[in-house]
């Protein structure tokens, strides 16, 4: 209680005091009833005491109910008192069946032992197992975590499962990359060095054949040749995907002009196949910094992809310009195109677009990849515009 | 002429690298074991090309132990291997140079060729 106040100033004073009070209580009552109210705290001489109010139980049993995980709890006896519908789905039994059941005759049969011992020791320890539950289409691989529950006086267990079918997919694709890589490994090794000892035979007997005036056999053997240096960046193709996926690309950067080492791949390849007609437009001067080497690597892609998927005799234009403080860089031809569905893919590793025609085209679907992986470390882009049967423009664009 | 050491445990390998090696004019001895290079003798190559890996040794340790040798720290070295990290490798152990299987002959020859002249530019 307090003091009794002797002036009137004061009187005035607590009555003021009393009216704010009151008003606020009042203000308490009318939020709880509006709901907006979801838990008291009350200030006690101890520890403060939290009171839950009927709505805050609500969202905790909706967040339970909507949760992915599954959630059990069980009496002494192992009979079912609540579960979710995840676990309802998890097991393909309604919720109404499964109220009230033994624990031990909805759980698939091959587990009914483990389960059993495990039940009877979380009554004194928390413990967790992995099994399959039945799923609706497919087994789905779960994880059981018990735990005993002490809820006013009385004992449960609880009973959350969680569904694992996300992680077991993900790392079963990670395994298979992982095989995959190390495949690349040691194959791109054990491939070199044959190819190492038949390009030197090769290269020795072109310098014999020219010598004796053979200019034939020469000739024949500057083709092998040509067809060795292609297995050898098929090889190296693979390589660079195991050196991407283990961070091991090595980027020499310097300053470099994009048009000039445009028109240098231009050059080379003309020089290598004349079936297709390049038409070179550049404008500006495109300075940049970056990996040259790879840069070229990429243009020599995308022009080889033109070439290899465009009727001979037909036109290729490769275009470079600057815009907006990016250089472009587009190749554009007019063969068979790709299949709407299919062009978000075909940057992916390892994948080819399919197709009656496009099968009879041999590579490894690594081209793509490569390059706009050596791109995206450049901080720019590459991307594709096609009409299947019209043809495709490849273009990446690089800022300076 | 200038005479060449090389190392490589593919025997198919040595053949090649011997005979364009010598249709530049150059001497050349080569071997398959690794540690014959540390048992080096006068007249000293002016130059060794060796493997990575050459049967169980390291190309590297060989290298090192070269290096420390007082009768072969002189001589440059050039590091061969199909192995995807050689630039690296190379640069990490600051060989004279490097090349890379599978090699083009006149790549290969003026590589040589490079390394020598530095070498006679350092020591003459």
């Amino acid at each position: 209680m307090q003091a009794v106040p002797e002036k009137y100033e004061d009187i005035l004073a607590s009555n003021q005091d009393l009216r704010t009070r009151l008003e606020e209580a009042e203000g308490i009552i009318e939020a709880i009833r509006n709901g907006e109210v979801d838990a008291i705290i009350v200030k006690t001489n101890n520890e403060p005491e939290l009171y839950t109010l009927k709505s805050a139980d609500r969202t905790y049993r909706i967040f339970i109910e909507k949760m992915n995980d599954g959630a059990v709890s069980l009496n002494r006896e192992g009979i079912i008192i609540y579960c979710n519908s995840s676990f309802s789905r998890m097991l393909n039994v309604p919720i109404s069946d499964l109220l009230g059941m033994h624990f031990l005759n909805v759980i698939p049969a091959a587990h009914i032992d483990l389960i059993s011992s495990l039940l009877d020791r979380s009554w004194d320890n928390d413990s967790k197992a992995e099994m399959a539950f039945p799923g609706k289409d497919k087994p789905v691989p779960v994880l059981l975590s018990i735990s005993r529950l002490e809820i006013d006086g009385g004992q449960s267990l609880s009973i959350i499962i969680t569904d694992l079918s996300f992680q077991k997919e993900a790392q079963q694709q990670r395994k298979s990359l992982d095989q995959k890589d190390e495949f690349i490994a040691i194959a791109s090794h054990e491939l070199k060095t044959p190819v190492t000892s038949i390009k030197g035979y090769v290269q020795l007997l072109r310098y014999h054949f020219n010598e004796e005036g053979n200019t034939r056999a020469e000739e024949m053997l500057g083709k092998a040749d040509v067809q060795i240096n292609k297995l050898s960046s098929l090889i190296s193709e693979l390589l660079d995907v195991k050196k991407i996926e283990t961070g091991q690309l090595q980027y020499n950067l310097e300053r470099f002009n994009l048009c000039t080492l445009v028109k240098e791949m231009v050059t080379e390849l003309e020089n290598f196949s004349n079936s297709h007609i390049i038409n070179l437009k550049t404008h500006g001067d495109c300075m940049l910094y970056g990996d040259s080497n790879k840069i070229s690597q990429v243009i020599s892609n995308l022009i080889e992809n033109a070439i290899k998927y465009s009727p001979p005799r037909s036109e290729i234009i490769v275009e470079v310009s600057e815009a907006g403080g990016k250089a472009r860089c587009s190749v554009q031809d007019f063969g068979m195109g790709i299949p709407k569905d299919q062009q978000s893919r075909i940057f992916e590793r390892f994948y080819r677009v399919t197709g009656p025609i496009e099968n009879t085209f041999p590579g490894l679907g690594l081209g793509l990849y490569i390059s706009a992986e050596i791109i995206k470390k450049h901080h720019g882009k590459l991307s594709v515009e096609s009409e299947y049967g019209k043809g495709s423009t490849f273009t990446f664009e690089l800022p300076f | 002429m200038s005479k060449i050491f090389i190392v490589d445990d593919d025997p198919d390998i040595l053949d090649i690298l011997k005979m364009m090696l010598q249709i530049q004019g150059y001497q050349v001895q080569a071997t398959t074991n690794a540690t014959d290079v540390l048992a080096i003798t006068d007249p000293k190559p002016d130059l060794v090309i060796l493997d990575l890996w050459v049967s169980g040794n390291d190309g590297r340790d060989i290298f090192t132990q070269l290096r420390r040798l007082e009768h072969t720290k002189q001589i440059p070295v050039v590091f061969m291997s199909a192995n995807s990290r050689l630039k690296e490798i190379a640069a990490e152990y600051a060989v004279d140079d490097f090349i890379e299987k599978p090699f083009d002959m006149a790549y290969m020859l003026d590589k040589i060729n490079e390394v020598l002249t530095r070498s006679r530019k350092k020591n003459p």
